[in-house]
């Protein structure tokens, strides 16, 4: 067995994690999906570094997180816009740089955006990956207790240490462009939409909404006009996911992301779709935003948008990579 | 879209059911959801729930789902392949007019809880609601026997079914943001237990130290699942042990 690369972590910021795309099949026992906020980001950066989509990096949230690196490592950080540098040498987002063995990598933001992705060559191990970044075929006890007692999910400390996957074979430092963000944040209709009084109706769509610093990994909390139902009415608890927007009887929405409860009982004026969730992960506290009313096949076509994205990121990163 | 298929019914017999006939709809971009609340009063939260659990099971042996979630009397199907959402929307009532109640051979798991004070904050707003002590809000609480309807929320968190109509008590109008784990707390009409420190919007009447989620076991992950029973035993401590 090959010796690990290991990186140590100086200081970890805040909230900052270690985060895949998370995992499907466990919500009837109450088990979010969890994983990155801004699941485009991170595929980007691992795309940037030949890892596979899913492997684990780090989520960076606020403050300074400094690694240091015990063997040369190719990384990129993608997401919000950061001022990374190495001891003097400042480091450009979104193009992925070697790092030297003792060197320390030091990341200050966000300068603007809400969270960032640190990717590593070889990715972050985790009790569910093996070295070369495969999913291990585990029991789905050995599988549970990986999620929530291991590396993925886990907010960093000062002084972790995180191994990482086999290097690859990269040579030459390349960069992408990311995707531009807007406020405006596209969503599908509830279930509950018609519930709500007319005026409410009108002002989700037509109003402007704070993110309030309530927010975290499991829900955008907004601001805004009181929304509330034409008939007040107890809801029956039924599945929500991340993008169902619902509103508590306080008329204030919370946008559910990753790390959301798998149930609710709150009625669901709108779902965000899948293609604008990470707009939510990169817009910061006391930012507005908008929602966009779309149909299923708006929707589809963004969703094919994105894929359109990535097939052309893979055809540049084989023809230079 | 939330587009509502309900069985269109061609003779008069089907278009009678059609009043209480599931609402079945999408969700987002790529689940689908059959919504059977209508069914009650006229069947129980308990049968209901019963032929939820054969749907639920119908659905998994097809592997077109990601997810399976139960809800209360009603069913979130996540699809693997969003090409089938219409052939769902269409087949999920028919399957409910087939749906048989399962029952699943369920354990009875004694709770021991202490309610109040700095572990129920909110038993006396509780009370007050109902016009009624703290100590008969504790008696009548602790008297049912609770049947586990489904798990969701958090991990291992149940819903239980029998709660007393007399405590049935609205949702706080502000989830707080963190509440601690064991809490026992009523939301409408149900009531249940937090396995972890999570925000929330039930009110909080008691707290128990008994773990319902342990990921690192080798059996079931929860400690209780569909289909079990749940007695809470008042306490005055937590000086107690898990079992």
């Amino acid at each position: 067995m090959t010796k690990r690369n290991s990186i140590q972590v100086l200081k970890a910021g805040l909230h900052s994690s270690v985060q895949d795309l998370g995992c499907t099949g466990y919500r009837h026992l109450g088990i979010t999906t969890g994983g990155a906020l801004d699941r485009h980001a991170l595929i980007l950066a691992n795309r940037l570094l030949g890892n596979s989509d899913a492997s684990a990096g780090i989520e960076l949230t606020s403050g300074i997180v400094e690694l240091k690196f015990n063997r040369d490592t190719w990384f990129v950080l993608t997401g919000a816009n950061y001022r990374i540098s190495i001891g003097q040498r400042d480091i450009w987002c979104n193009w992925r740089n070697k790092i030297r063995a003792g060197e320390t990598l030091s990341l200050r933001g966000p300068k603007s955006g809400m969270r960032a992705y640190l990717a590593l060559e070889g990715g972050i191990v985790s009790e569910i990956r093996d070295d070369t970044n495969n999913n291990l075929q585990l029991k789905s006890g050995s599988l549970l207790e990986a999620r929530f007692s291991g590396v993925l999910g886990a907010v960093l400390k000062d002084g972790d240490r995180l191994e990482l996957g086999q290097a690859g074979t990269i040579s030459k430092p390349i960069g992408a462009v990311q995707r531009g963000y807007s406020n405006e944040i596209r969503a599908l209709p509830g279930p509950e939409m018609s519930l709500f009084s007319e005026e409410s109706k009108k002002a989700f769509w037509n109003t402007s909404w704070q993110l309030t610093n309530e927010s975290n990994r499991m829900g955008a909390r907004l601001s805004g006009i009181a929304l509330s139902l034409a008939q007040q009415q107890d809801m029956e608890s039924h599945a929500v996911m991340p993008g169902t927007v619902q509103v508590p009887p306080s008329g204030q929405p919370i946008v559910l992301l990753a790390d959301s409860q798998t149930t609710g009982g709150y009625p669901k004026i709108a779902t965000v779709i899948e293609a604008d969730l990470w707009k939510l992960a990169q817009t910061r506290p006391g930012e507005e935003v908008r929602f966009v009313h779309v149909s299923p096949s708006q929707a589809d076509d963004a969703g094919y948008e994105w894929e359109q994205y990535f097939y052309r990121l893979q055809r540049a990163i084989d023809a230079n990579g | 879209m939330n587009a509502e298929t309900s069985l269109s019914g061609h003779n008069k017999k089907l278009r009678m059911t059609t009043e209480q006939s599931p609402k079945v709809f999408r969700l987002g971009e790529s689940a689908v959801v059959i919504d059977c609340t209508n069914d009650f009063p006229q069947a129980s939260r308990l049968c209901i729930q019963r032929k939820i659990w054969w749907l639920a099971d119908r659905c998994r042996q097809t592997d077109e789902f990601i997810d399976i979630v139960p809800g209360m009397s009603n069913l979130t199907l996540f699809v693997k392949s969003t090409n089938r959402i219409n052939y769902w929307l269409a087949q999920l009532g028919t399957l409910w007019l087939q749906a048989k109640e399962m029952s699943l051979s369920g354990r009875n798991v004694e709770i021991p809880l202490v309610y109040g004070g700095e572990f129920g904050p909110d038993l006396e707003q509780v009370a007050k609601y109902h016009q009624l002590s703290c100590e008969e809000v504790i008696r009548r609480h602790s008297s049912g026997k609770y049947t586990v309807l489904f798990l969701g929320f958090q991990p291992g968190f149940p819903y239980l079914d029998g709660l007393d109509s007399s405590l049935f008590t609205p949702r706080l109008a502000v989830p707080r943001l963190s509440i601690p784990a064991g809490s026992v707390g009523i939301g409408g009409n149900q009531t249940g237990i937090y396995p972890a420190s999570a925000p929330g919007g039930w009110q909080l009447i008691g707290r128990t130290n008994i773990p319902l989620f342990t990921p690192q076991s080798i059996g079931s992950p929860t400690l209780v699942e569909p289909g079990d029973t749940v007695q809470f035993i008042p306490v005055t401590s937590l000086e107690f042990k898990a079992k």
